[in-house]
């Protein structure tokens, strides 16, 4: 993307106010969707993203200036802006970068952007007919196969060099059905750092579409969830989204490096049920949420964050780390050159546990079962958490009953961990797209069926 | 190359592939943003970004492609691959351009001044001191920010069309973290707007309170109650549901409004206008994203919706005219539908009476998780609340981690008074606003212990 002697110039100029550490992203991506609603494709959009963002730190001080002008009077320009900003001084370090090869562990069969549209196209009404004719009850769907090429190189004043190759694709289908004058909509979105393949060999679309349209048939015939504290039993998959939002969000150095998480100086101490140990693990090869190297040039590493119950690790990156007086753990991400790196999750779990499936449902005498997770959000300094019931039901003496919509669960974090009582076998992950600071980013969730001995229901 | 060298390239690209009808819309931005912590200046970000998308109209379909490289090699990728991408859509509709030539509303805003970077960094720190000295309990993490951001909007088409845009912002940031043994809470606030009309400390001291007032806050009762929903909740309420007032959501029925012009929808209490103009905001337009001109019209008169927002293709498939509100994301994004600032009107009790009114509830001023706990098309909500108990007419003891739960469209037909201060709240995509005064709403449910 940019030659090594251009870098070197540039993170020379950045670096010329006496910064210790100066960092150079280069990014150039191919975004690209086909979108279908009434059964018809009505879009195919399609962008390049291409920018630099530069970094200078000194101390606990740090300075970024991105640019869309990669001209290298534009990159000298963007490094000199730095250097200013972080004030007078003279240079203290030298630049010397030296190529690194990392090695992809995530091979990619067929690159969607060299694939004919009209592939893409019939792989997406796959899905989408698939949704429009399930149920006559399914009034309308919207469809849409993304695929994303994004190519970054890091350079640093640590001497590394180095680029990546991110390939992404996701079909995502969305199901809208009527019953009786209401209407609920149903989701399936997989998607994997994979090409084409993943909807030719892997998963089938039409499964995806009929999972959407099932979810939203269900959903439109379901009451009201009861409004109250119950335990609450959340499946597989997606699910894991309580863990993302409950737990990781406040283990990131973002919020721990600045005191401002309720985990802040907890290393070493049980701040979950023994029942539970939590990994982050960038290194899954092909997952959704899967690198290489992270956007510092720090290759990815398997994090388990905690360990039957002891927290062990937070998810660090360089800048936050100084504070922390850690060492950054392959968490440094960023949506865009345009974003400001910091520490983000990659491909997050709660690890498969001993209890079975049958004898977790079976020992709820009144609460519900979340099949399905929608998304969430969280405050990491109060811990106070909420998330969405994406299709719920009804536990009565043990047996999965009747539907219910418009469930959420709230709580604190911190509480939540604790009441992880019972941890199923069957590890599965959903993907996400999580949003912060830095920008939207793919990440996965996961988790085997859990139990929580009591959380807060919202419903009416 | 710079985007008009950048303009003539594509035109000159556009013309040799014989395309007769098509746009090109850019956008830029320059932002600058420092952040302190702990007394010092802990980040410093500047950004320059900007891209340009092309869209032309073949064999009747509009096709589309973006990006940020304005190389003399993209002026003409882009427009191969708009053309390319119009030839595989299946849509049927007819597609529009804007014609040139129309007259539009000037802004009522003067510029907002740009800060220097010094007074960037010293209204930071100041903001440090200040935070500190407003109370014992506020402790590190306590962040304040100053920001400033520079747009440049410019659209222009075969049919003559060629308009630019800019708008200037500043603004000031404060969240407060504070700790009281091992609980802590934080709160937000933020200003836009001129830094010589700011009153720093009372920003700032107003995070400070909010987040102090919250601390000890019980758990609400499970239970049935009226709620009033401070304004900027409400105005983020609104947010969340304001795709149904999309036409084209409507027409593919992806809204509870379908059909529904010229019917009551509210209680008669309530008007929403939707403002491009609106004073407080500092991001007026005069010209939407198809380049139509804009202007202040209500959607909602006394309870009855007096009409949909439209674009340009979406108007002429149902045979009316556009509003003005076609929008988009981002410049790489498709055109779509928005409101400019959607503001429910002002009611007539000061925020004592709307208390009295309300006797024993609940009042809300924070909602969190509007992604996840709502459904954009039902209505349904049920969201992860904060605010206090409303006792005898009082606002009394701190309440979190409650849901409330309801439907958006009862909400708006349940709302029985309304607060004489209207506040401005959501910020949504593009340059979307929401306004709202605090409104109370007859029985919805909470979830607690």
């Amino acid at each position: 993307m940019l030659s090594r002697s251009l870098c070197e110039r540039v993170l020379g100029v950045a670096a010329s106010t006496g910064a210790d550490y100066a960092e150079l992203f280069a990014e150039k991506t191919f975004d690209r969707s086909v979108n279908m609603i009434d059964s018809k494709v009505h879009a195919v959009n399609d962008a390049v993203i291409a920018g630099v963002g530069i970094r200078v730190f000194k101390g606990l001080r740090s300075v970024a200036a991105s640019t869309v002008d990669t001209s290298e009077e534009g990159l000298l320009s963007c490094a000199k802006r730095a250097a200013d900003a972080l004030g007078e001084g003279k240079a203290e370090i030298e630049i010397v970068l030296r190529e690194r090869r990392f090695g992809d562990i995530h091979p990619i069969k067929i690159v969607p952007g060299s694939a004919p549209v009209g592939e893409k196209i019939a792989l997406l009404k796959a899905g989408y007919f698939a949704a429009r004719d399930y149920d006559p009850c399914i009034r309308q769907v919207t469809g849409t196969l993304l695929d994303i090429d994004h190519n970054i190189l890091v350079a640093n004043s640590e001497g590394v060099f180095a680029e990546d190759r991110q390939i992404r694709t996701r079909l995502n289908i969305t199901a809208v059905a009527e019953k009786d004058g209401e209407t609920q909509s149903g989701g399936c979105r997989p998607g994997a750092r994979k090409g084409l393949e993943l909807f030719t060999e892997e998963i089938d679309p039409a499964d995806v579409g009929r999972e959407a349209a099932r979810q939203a048939v269900v959903m439109a015939g379901a009451g009201y969830c009861p409004a109250g504290v119950m335990p609450v039993v959340i499946d597989n998959g997606f699910g894991g989204v309580i863990f993302h939002e409950a737990c990781g969000h406040s283990l990131e150095a973002s919020s721990v490096a600045y005191g401002t998480s309720q985990f802040c100086g907890k290393l070493g101490q049980q701040i979950a049920n023994e029942k539970v140990t939590a990994i982050d693990d960038g290194t899954i090869p092909n997952a959704w949420g899967s690198i290489n190297i992270d956007d510092e040039g720090t290759p990815s590493h398997r994090n388990v964050l905690i360990e039957k119950g002891i927290l062990k690790s937070y998810m660090v990156d360089k800048f936050g780390g100084r504070r922390m007086g850690m060492a950054p753990t392959g968490n440094a991400r960023r949506q865009s050159y345009s974003y400001v790196t910091t520490s983000r999750m990659t491909n997050t779990f709660i690890d498969a546990g001993e209890d079975e499936n049958e004898d977790i449902i079976a020992s709820v005498e009144y609460g519900l079962y979340a099949k399905e997770m929608g998304g969430g959000s969280v405050n990491p300094a109060t811990g106070g958490f909420n998330f969405a019931v994406n299709e719920g039901y009804i536990i009565r003496n043990g047996k999965i009953c009747e539907p219910v919509r418009g469930a959420s669960l709230v709580g604190t974090g911190s509480e939540i961990l604790m009441k992880i009582d019972m941890v199923g076998k069957k590890l599965e992950c959903g993907q996400g797209m999580c949003g912060s600071s830095s920008g939207s980013i793919p990440t996965n969730v996961g988790q085997p069926m859990i139990r929580v001995s009591s959380i807060t229901v919202g419903g009416r | 190359m710079r985007f008009e060298e950048f303009k003539e390239a594509v035109t000159a690209a556009a013309k040799q592939r014989g395309l007769t009808d098509y746009e090109l819309y850019y956008s830029s931005s320059e932002s600058t943003e420092v952040e302190a912590f702990m007394h010092e200046i802990n980040s410093f970000s500047s950004s320059v970004e900007g891209g340009a998308c092309f869209r032309c109209i073949v064999d009747g379909k509009m096709g589309y492609a973006s990006t940020e490289d304005l190389s003399a090699e993209e002026a003409e990728g882009i427009v191969l691959r708009a053309a390319e991408n119009a030839a595989v859509l299946e849509t049927a509709e007819q597609e529009f351009l804007s014609e040139g030539g129309k007259t539009y509303q000037k802004v009522n805003t003067e510029p907002c001044p740009l800060p220097e970077t010094e007074e960037l960094v010293s209204r930071a720190l100041k903001g440090q001191d200040l935070l500190y000295a407003a109370d014992e309990l506020v402790t590190d993490g306590s962040a304040t920010s100053t920001v400033t951001m520079k747009e440049n909007l410019a659209i222009c088409n075969s049919r003559g069309l060629d308009l630019s845009h800019s708008v200037t912002g500043a603004g000031y940031i404060a969240v407060a973290v504070v700790k009281k043994g091992e609980e802590m809470n934080d709160s937000f606030e933020l200003k836009v707007g001129p830094f010589d009309k700011l009153d720093q400390e009372a920003l700032v001291n107003k995070a400070v309170h909010d987040a102090i007032s919250k601390l000890g806050a019980e758990v609400a009762p499970t239970g049935n109650y009226p709620v009033i929903f401070e304004g900027k909740t409400m105005a983020s309420l609104l947010m969340t549901f304001s795709g149904s007032f999309s036409a084209e959501n409507a027409r593919k029925g992806l809204s509870r409004l379908q059909g529904k012009e010229g019917e009551k929808i509210a209680s008669e209490n309530v008007t929403i206008l939707d403002d491009p103009f609106y004073p407080d905001n500092l991001l007026q337009m005069p010209f939407d994203a198809e380049g139509t001109p804009t202007y202040t019209k209500a959607v909602v008169d006394k309870g009855e919706l007096k009409t949909l927002l439209y674009n340009l293709k979406t108007a002429a498939a149902l045979g009316k005219e556009s509003t003005g509100n076609a929008s988009k994301r981002s410049y790489d994004a498709p055109v779509e539908i928005r409101p400019f600032t959607l503001a429910i009107q002002a009611g007539d009790l000061t925020e004592e009476e709307l208390l009295a009114k309300a006797g024993n509830g609940v009042y809300i001023d924070s909602l969190q998780g509007m992604h996840a706990g709502a459904n954009p098309i039902s209505g349904d909500f049920s969201l992860q609340s904060a605010g206090y108990l409303i006792e005898d007419g009082k606002k009394t003891r701190a309440v979190k981690a409650f849901t409330v739960a309801g439907n958006f469209f009862d909400v708006l037909k349940n709302i029985t008074a309304l607060s004489d201060e209207v506040k401005l709240g959501g910020f949504g995509a593009s340059i979307t606003s929401f306004a709202s005064p605090a409104v109370l709403v007859e029985g919805l449910s909470i979830a607690g212990k």
